[in-house]
């Protein structure tokens, strides 16, 4: 049994088509993160799962229901926005209370359940303050709790951190994590970035203008990304891509970049393309400039960002900018002197150069 | 996927949005009724009007009562008089809130700049019988504050108010003196609109305060300025005649005598009522196409239209 | 950025003329109050000497027992109470709804809607289609027809909309989700959201009825209906022409103009009440806090 499922859902405004026939399933217990460039159209599926915008096609089903006709207050879900939505006029206490005092909850059953996620989002000490008077971290809080008083059967948030300044953002994703982990609530989460995303995922849904680019685990999309566009956009800094010629034979094929030769995995695909463009992608995280192996490709290096425990090489290959990314511990003297990097030829990932798909990975 | 018809759109959507229609049918129901049936009700103007026929039941006489407006002089006097007053309103009475804001703007001592504001928006909230009273009792030849001061200077009482020379200038002062506080609102409400750095960045260059009002306050309200110079150009027709009916009397006629004061003369006086619907529908007409024009100007100009 | 420390001689010296051309005005706006509550409270005869300039001569409070002795002044001033609270309550039924409704993307037809009321403020019939129209409605010399008649206006309505308009759109799709009908998101959510704004019209609403002068002047034909503002006119113009009133009471304690000054006062009290009440309401920016954009 899925908890939400998406199928060919289509959102148009009038000719333009926004989401483009998605299909997603989401289980029960799950955190699903959508991540995607800003306006690829990932608020418009979260507000359509809501019921807070109208279906244009496709369906969303929630516990194998379909809800495209259901009113938002009937779905049994709970959303959390980015600019808070708390009502200025009600203190705390009365912003949780509010959907419950709606539904006409007895008013001792409300007092308890507003205290019980007080205690949960520590904000106990605050019932009785306006929203004006809370820190941006207190009222994301209090947002939060406002879902949860509820317990609906799935949490939407739509980038509910991006007001936020960054020491505050990472303590909240934590704190989001761990509240997941406490009252295992379904929730689909939208958001722009990557680094939010590959922390709070159970599965990231990779979105681009209107259509899913991909869907794994973040470790899954880290290393196996589908196409140049999930490879450009998970990962910081993302993987590195460049133009080559395949050579060599099927047996052992070689990426000719420029005047260098890095040898490839052995894919059946690379076996019918000798001579053809495709492109090379390395994370910077799997160049290696410690170890000495055979064909180290050359760089040129044009500056070392130093970031404490690791440093980024800015690097140039074959005219295009690469980015190496390295430990510095026992390595901080020679980092400035770096001219070449090996990598392991399976780390290499090599896609279509029309397409951009990954080549190696069957139908995926 | 099914397919669905629009019928069946339409009911989803009035089930699921019927209350935002219950919301608004008892406000569209109040337009028709007391806004649009009257616009129904200005076919009179062509029309032979009698009361026991009502209007759909009066015979047609096409343009009779237009072709006896356009010869009846009391009625040319009380167009070119509608356009001198708003005339001079517009050339008194249209700078009076800016200067004021301008000064407003200067005033560094936060309890006497409320203050002032308080009491200058204040006759804005005045009925104008009152102010009518008012301008009657100061100006009286007897008791009136005025001719009181004028007799400290050895001149004789002024009956202002029978003397035809008198009314306009009465009228657009006593406008102004009900009106510039109020009318300051918008041009304050633009003026806090400014970008301090900009006058942090003149104090730098050394610029003075008047300096600064005519370099950046005065052409950063300007939009604002130009938007209220159109409105009050399209509203060139609408003299407030409820002041006059109180103020003038068939001395001033000469000079008070507007078109909308007319109409209230002629129809609900003498019971004329299609000859002065005639004056009404022309008054509106040219109230409308002025405003039409105004709007398109403004779009063109500022490229914010009124509406 | 403004510092008087920081001013230049001729910034300063500026500064004090213009707070003295703005004193100067405030008192001009201000003296004409004085002088007709000087008046009010004045013998007769010293007004009619013309002796009056800023304070009462001969103080006296005759015209205020001739004025609240009238059973006539004091039904006037009850209707105009009713006018006023009836016809502000009956504009706000009909405004708030109504401008939340205009303010909602999803309703049908909205862009007609909104025109078919703001042509409203570009032409209209004028008076004498309005006063047959009334007529035909059987609404003259009606407090019911007064009340209804004037209830809405298109500024009003517009007004509210674009501050509807301008509420974040998640407050609504956040009350929605936790179950509020269009009802509930109107009373519970927009209009406290939106105090400042009703309080305007509600101000704006309650000045026009309690000035409202003219079309209760042309609608009401009986004494026991009329308002205040129709009464103070009545007994201007009978003061006025009323030769006999000014000769016999020459040597009274009041005349026609104390009364009529005190007349005035009676009306502008419950004005001057209820405009710093309201105003506050302008200011304060509620909005401010629950949401960051
Ligand atoms: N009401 C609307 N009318 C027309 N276009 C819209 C509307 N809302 C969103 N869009 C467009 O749909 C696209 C997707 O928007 P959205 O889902 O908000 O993107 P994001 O992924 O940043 O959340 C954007 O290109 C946006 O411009
Ligand atoms: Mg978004």
């Amino acid at each position: 049994m899925s908890s939400v499922k998406l199928s060919q859902l289509v959102k148009k405004y009038g000719n333009l088509e926004v989401v483009k026939a998605i299909d997603l399933e989401v289980q029960p217990h799950e955190f699903v993160v959508l991540v995607g460039p800003s306006g690829c159209g990932k608020s418009t599926t979260l507000r359509m799962i809501a019921g807070l915008e109208e279906i244009t096609g496709g369906s969303v089903s929630i516990e194998e229901r379909v809800v495209n006709r259901v009113a938002p207050k009937d779905r049994d879900v709970a959303m959390v926005f980015q600019n808070y939505a708390l009502y200025p006029h009600l203190n705390v206490a009365e912003n949780i209370a509010f959907g419950l005092r709606i539904r006409k909850t007895p008013k001792a059953e409300v007092t308890t359940m507003v205290a019980e996620v007080a205690e949960i989002l520590g904000l106990t000490d605050y019932l009785h303050r306006r929203p004006a008077e809370l820190s941006g971290g207190q009222r994301q809080r209090v947002a939060m709790g406002r879902a949860i008083v509820r317990h609906p059967k799935v949490f939407l948030f739509d980038e509910p951190l991006s007001n936020l300044d960054a020491k505050l953002r990472s303590q909240m994703r934590a704190e989001i994590k761990r509240l997941h982990k406490r009252l295992e609530v379904t929730s689909i989460y939208v958001t722009h970035d990557q680094v939010e995303a590959m922390t709070l995922a159970d599965r990231i849904v990779v979105m681009n203008d209107g259509i899913i680019e991909q869907v794994g685990t973040p470790m899954d999309l880290f290393l196996n990304p589908a196409n140049t566009f999930v490879a450009g956009f998970i990962g910081s800094p993302p993987m590195n891509q460049l133009p080559a010629r395949v050579g060599g034979t099927a047996e052992a094929p070689t990426a000719e970049i420029a005047d260098q030769l890095l040898p490839l995995p052995p894919l059946p695909e690379l076996a019918e393309r000798i001579g053809a463009q495709v492109t090379v992608g390395i994370r910077p995280e799997h160049a290696n400039v410690h170890k000495q192996g055979t064909n180290p490709i050359k760089v040129e290096l044009e500056l070392v960002e130093t970031l404490g425990s690791e440093a980024l090489l800015h690097t140039t290959l074959a005219e295009k900018p690469f980015i190496i990314k390295t430990e510095t511990e026992g390595y901080y003297d020679m980092l400035h002197d770096v001219s070449s990097f090996t990598v392991n030829t399976d780390q290499v990932k090599v896609f279509d150069a029309d397409t951009g798909r990954v080549f190696g990975q069957g139908a995926a | 996927m099914e397919k669905e018809t629009r019928l069946q759109r339409i009911i989803f959507h009035l089930r699921r949005e019927w209350q935002i229609y219950a919301m608004l049918l008892p406000t569209i129901i109040w337009f028709i009724v007391f806004l649009y049936k009257p616009m129904y009700g200005l076919q009179i103007a062509f029309k032979d009007y009698s009361i026991f026929r009502g209007v759909a039941a009066s015979p047609w006489v096409g343009l009779e009562h237009f072709e006896h407006l356009f010869s009846n002089d009391q009625f040319i006097r009380a167009v070119w008089n509608t356009i001198k007053i708003s005339a001079l309103n517009l050339v008194f009475g249209f700078p009076a809130p800016i200067i004021l804001a301008l000064m407003f703007n200067e005033i560094l001592h936060a309890t006497y700049k409320k203050t002032a504001q308080t009491i200058v928006y204040l006759p804005h909230f005045i009925s104008s019988v009152i102010i009518a009273g008012i301008v009657i009792t100061a100006f009286s030849p007897s008791v009136g504050i005025v001719n009181t001061v004028l007799g400290w200077f050895g001149i004789d009482s002024i009956y202002f108010l029978t003397k035809p020379e008198w009314f306009r200038p009465i009228f657009v002062g006593t406008g102004i003196w009900q009106e510039a506080g109020f009318g300051s609102i918008v041009f304050l409400a633009a003026i806090a609109g400014v970008n301090p750095s900009l006058y942090e960045s003149a104090v730098v260059d050394g610029a003075n305060r008047w300096q600064m009002m005519w370099r950046i306050t005065i052409p950063s309200i300007l939009p604002t300025i130009l938007i209220m110079l159109i409105i009050r150009i399209g509203n060139i027709m609408e003299v407030s005649f409820e002041l006059i009916i109180l103020l003038y009397q068939p001395a001033t006629y000469e000079t008070a005598d507007v078109v909308n004061t007319f109409v209230y003369r002629q129809g609900l006086q003498s019971g004329r009522y299609d000859f002065a619907a005639a004056a009404g529908l022309f008054n509106a007409v040219v109230a409308f196409v002025l405003v039409m024009v105004a709007n398109t100007l403004s779009r063109r100009y500022s490229r914010t239209s009124l509406w | 950025m403004m510092n008087w420390n920081l001013y230049s001689r001729g910034d300063k010296f500026f500064a004090i003329v213009v707070s003295i051309l703005i004193g100067m005005f405030t008192v001009a706006t201000l003296y004409p109050f004085i002088y007709i509550a000087a008046v009010s409270f004045s013998s007769g005869f010293a007004a009619q000497a013309g002796k009056v300039v800023l304070t009462p001569i001969d103080s006296t409070i005759e015209a205020y027992k001739y004025i609240l002795v009238q059973p006539d002044f004091w039904i006037s001033y009850r209707n105009t109470f009713i006018y006023t609270i009836g016809g502000t309550v009956m504009s706000l039924l009909f405004i708030i709804p109504g401008a939340y409704a205009l303010s909602r993307p999803q309703l049908f037809g909205r862009r007609f809607f909104n025109l078919f009321i703001a042509f409203t403020m570009w032409f209209n019939a004028g008076i004498i289609p309005f006063y047959l129209n009334m007529r035909d409605l059987s609404l003259l010399d009606s407090m019911f027809g007064i009340i209804l008649a004037f209830a809405v206006n298109a500024f009003n309505i517009i007004l509210l909309r674009n501050f509807f308009e301008a509420i974040p759109q998640s407050f609504e799709e956040a009350a929605r989700m936790d179950g509020a009908n269009d009802f509930q998101v109107l009373w519970k959510v927009f209009i406290p959201l939106s105090k400042p704004a009703i309080a305007t019209i509600t101000l704006f609403c309650i000045v026009a009825r309690w000035n409202g002068f003219f079309w209760a002047m042309v609608l009401l034909q009986s004494q026991e209906k009329i308002p205040l503002q129709v009464f103070l006119r009545h007994t201007l113009s009978n003061l006025s022409d009323d030769d006999e009133f000014a000769i016999t009471q020459l040597e009274a304690a009041y005349s026609a103009e104390t009364v009529t000054a005190a007349i005035i006062v009676c009306s502008i009290i419950p004005v001057l009440l209820v405009y710093p009440w309201i105003q506050k309401y302008f200011e304060k920016g509620i909005l401010l806090g629950g949401v960051k954009e």
